[in-house]
């Protein structure tokens, strides 16, 4: 579904990743772990097309389209979601909108008809219940109010809208407490599908607890320093990062 | 408008002005009707002042930032026959409504329908029929030197319309005014006067629109007696080649409330300039506005908040979105005198500019005189937040509806503060329509 080869990335004339291999098959859960500032965010940029995030070498190809000329609303249509490890509050737009802007620009960009309110709402509905949130917050502005923990529920609830086919999960976990983990996981977990992947970054190994991946990198220094299974979360959680550092890295 | 010309017009009294004149070639026309003296006596005044400033330059206090060479290239021509129209062409009321029709500044009684509580005259009928005050009301406008466009509506002192609202009435239903104009190169200069009586409450929409190109210059009064509340709104949409000027003075007694509001959407040219002056003790008011404008077009606010005794509040609140080459001033200046203690003064302009090549200008300004005051002012201008883009981008929603939503936002944080509901639905409507147009 998705492969990156060999990708460099440069942030403000800086390199941050350099020399990132990985793909993801349909069905699949792979989870990033890594240190502050190792380049997990911009990973997850670049695979959503923000600007700035200037692409040096190397290609990204989702589901056979090379995925670097995209426009960033280009590549939602095609099936990417990112939740964002810091969601943005938009004052003055409300969540419902938003999502129904959203939802009926991807299915225009598809060819499909829009999405009849009445079919929105039972949707709309279903999922709320499935996360534990209240229909009233999605009457505020995006994100506007929201603390950090429903910011990230609401970043969930988007991705269950639109039922992408790659989700980006950009430390989701953090800021959630104990149960809205548990509320949180158990809503991606009914999202897993044959025909859906997820990339799910974090520093917990908690969270894997509930999102059982099948593979699990280290990213240190801009590069994947290791490749394993689940146990692979487990000995970092016990060992922490510092066999990985590069020479001349520091934490 | 070389800078020579600019620096004379601050020095006393140069004979006339050559570029003035031809302004002023219609008023003998309406020296024919038979009008009262005091009424004569101010177009004489106007057309004297005028003929010696001509239009303000850019180095008039207040017209730095409005240039208006656009309009002195073109010549408008003044018609005091009848207006000519087809009614059937004007559009339906916005609101369950009262309502006035002017059109090309005059008042049409036939067209007009209004409650018990509130009398409507022309301002000729009025001047003949000495309404009680009218001189007073219409001449106190202060030195016309300073103010030639209001020198000019004097010059041509004929049209427009006097409304009274009676004491103690509540109008029950908002007035809609519209201004419907009309014409080629026409001229129009309205004169204006709401009067509200002691502890009177009444709602007025203002609408002005038209086709062709003219060039309206108005002149409202607004005299509020103590206890009144107004909520004064204006929606200006004028056809793509014309001109739109209106000085808006308005006199607040003892604890008069005064909302004002103003939504610009089209016009070659427009401005709108407040004169608030809070008179006596604890006076409230609140003027706000929005502009979405592209194209050549120009917009400008100017606010005079005048408190004059304590315990005032004045409120303004403007936001605008710019595309293309268009430009906007904001000018708003809060002014307290020495006695308005306890004075709370606020005035805010944000605006969004979608293109680089638009250019927003603001200039704030406080004037203090009292101690004991409570005065802030804050003035943004930039363009689209890109955060906020790549996020809603990134949920599918292409670059421009994404822009369009964020600039919807942006305007009816503005539009929020219209506290007739039906009509702060209507303007979101308007910004959302005319966000929509721009990209299809
Ligand atoms: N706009 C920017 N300008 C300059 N440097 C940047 C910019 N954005 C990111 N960086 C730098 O790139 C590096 C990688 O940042 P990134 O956000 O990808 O880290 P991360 O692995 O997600 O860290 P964390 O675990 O703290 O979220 C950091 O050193 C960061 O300071
Ligand atoms: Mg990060």
């Amino acid at each position: 579904m998705l492969k990156i080869e060999n990708l460099h990335v440069n942030v403000a004339g800086r390199a941050i990743l350099k020399g990132i291999n990985l793909e993801i098959q349909s069905g699949q859960v792979h989870a990033i772990m890594g240190p502050n500032g190792s380049g997990k965010s911009t990973l997850s940029y670049v695979l959503a097309g923000r600007e700035g995030y200037e692409v040096t070498q190397g290609k990204i190809t989702f589901n056979g389209q090379s995925l670097l000329e995209m426009e960033p609303e280009d590549r939602a249509a095609a099936g990417i979601f990112l939740a964002f490890q810091y969601p943005v509050e938009i004052p003055g737009v409300t969540t419902i909108n938003f999502l129904k802007t959203a939802i009926n620009s991807i299915r225009k960009k598809r060819g499909e008809k829009e999405m009849e309110p009445a079919a929105f709402l039972k949707l709309q509905k279903e999922k709320l219940t499935k996360l534990g949130m209240d229909a009233e917050m999605l009457k505020r502005g995006v994100n506007v109010g929201f603390s950090g923990g429903e910011k990230k529920r609401n970043e969930v609830f988007q991705m269950a809208m639109l039922e992408p086919k790659l989700a980006v999960l950009d430390e989701t976990d953090s800021g959630l407490d104990i149960d809205a983990l548990k509320i949180v996981s158990d809503g991606v977990n009914a999202l897993r599908s044959a025909e859906r992947s997820f990339l799910v970054i974090t520093h917990y190994q908690r969270l894997l607890n509930y999102i059982k991946p099948d593979v699990v990198h280290v990213l240190a220094g801009g590069l994947i320093r290791k490749t394993g299974g689940p146990e692979l979360a487990l000995q970092l959680e016990e060992k922490g990062y510092a066999e990985y550092y590069g020479e001349g890295e520091a934490a | 408008m070389s800078s020579a010309t600019a620096k004379e017009s601050f020095m006393p009294a140069p004979a006339q002005n050559a570029a003035a004149l031809p302004w002023l070639a219609e008023t003998a026309a309406i020296e024919k009707d038979k009008a009262v003296n005091w009424v004569k006596a101010l177009r004489a005044t106007g057309a004297e002042s005028f003929a010696r400033t001509g239009l303000p330059t850019l180095g008039w206090e207040g017209w730095q930032y409005t240039n208006l060479r656009p309009l002195s290239s073109v010549k408008f021509h003044y018609s005091a026959d009848a207006a000519v129209f087809d009614a059937s062409r004007l559009p339906a009321p916005l609101l369950d409504s009262y309502r006035i029709v002017v059109v090309n500044g005059q008042y049409q009684p036939k067209l007009s329908s209004l409650p018990k509580s509130v009398t409507v005259q022309s301002l000729m009928d009025a001047a003949t029929g000495h309404a009680q005050g009218l001189e007073d009301a219409l001449v106190r406008v202060g030195d016309l030197a300073q103010v030639p466009l209001v020198a000019l509506n004097s010059a041509y002192l004929r049209d427009g319309f006097v409304l009274n609202v009676a004491k103690n009435a509540d109008v029950d239903k908002p007035v809609e005014v519209l201004f419907f104009n009309t014409g080629n190169d026409a001229a129009i200069y309205p004169r204006v006067l709401y009067r509200l009586a002691e502890n009177s409450g009444a709602t007025i929409i203002e609408r002005h629109l038209g086709m062709g190109s003219y060039f309206t210059n108005i002149y409202t009064a607004i005299a509020q007696e103590s206890a009144s509340r107004l909520r004064y709104y204006r929606a200006v949409n004028e056809s793509g080649n014309s001109f739109h000027i209106n000085m808006a003075a308005v006199q607040l007694q003892k604890n008069a409330q005064f909302e004002g509001f103003s939504m610009a959407t089209g016009g070659k040219l427009t401005r709108q300039e407040y004169q608030l002056q809070l008179l006596d003790k604890d006076v409230c008011c609140s003027i706000g506005g929005v502009y979405l404008i592209n194209g050549q077009e120009s917009h400008d606010f100017t606010v005079l908040a005048d408190h004059f005794e304590p315990g005032g509040k004045s409120a303004q609140h403007f936001r605008g979105v710019l595309d293309d080459q268009a430009r906007t001033v904001f000018q708003g200046k809060i002014y307290v005198r020495r006695s308005a203690q306890k004075t709370d003064g606020y005035q805010s302009h944000h605006a969004l500019l979608l293109a680089p090549t638009a250019e927003a200008s603001a200039k704030p300004e406080l004037e203090i005189y009292a101690d004991d005051v409570k005065c802030s002012h804050g003035a943004t201008s930039g363009q689209i937040d890109p955060v906020a883009l790549f996020y809603l981008k990134s949920r599918g929603i292409p670059e421009q509806a994404a822009k369009a939503l964020l600039a919807e936002a942006f305007i009816n944080e503005a539009i929020e503060q219209v506290t007739l509901e039906p009509l702060r639905e209507l303007h979101r409507a308007r910004a959302a329509q005319w966000l929509a147009e721009r990209h299809t």
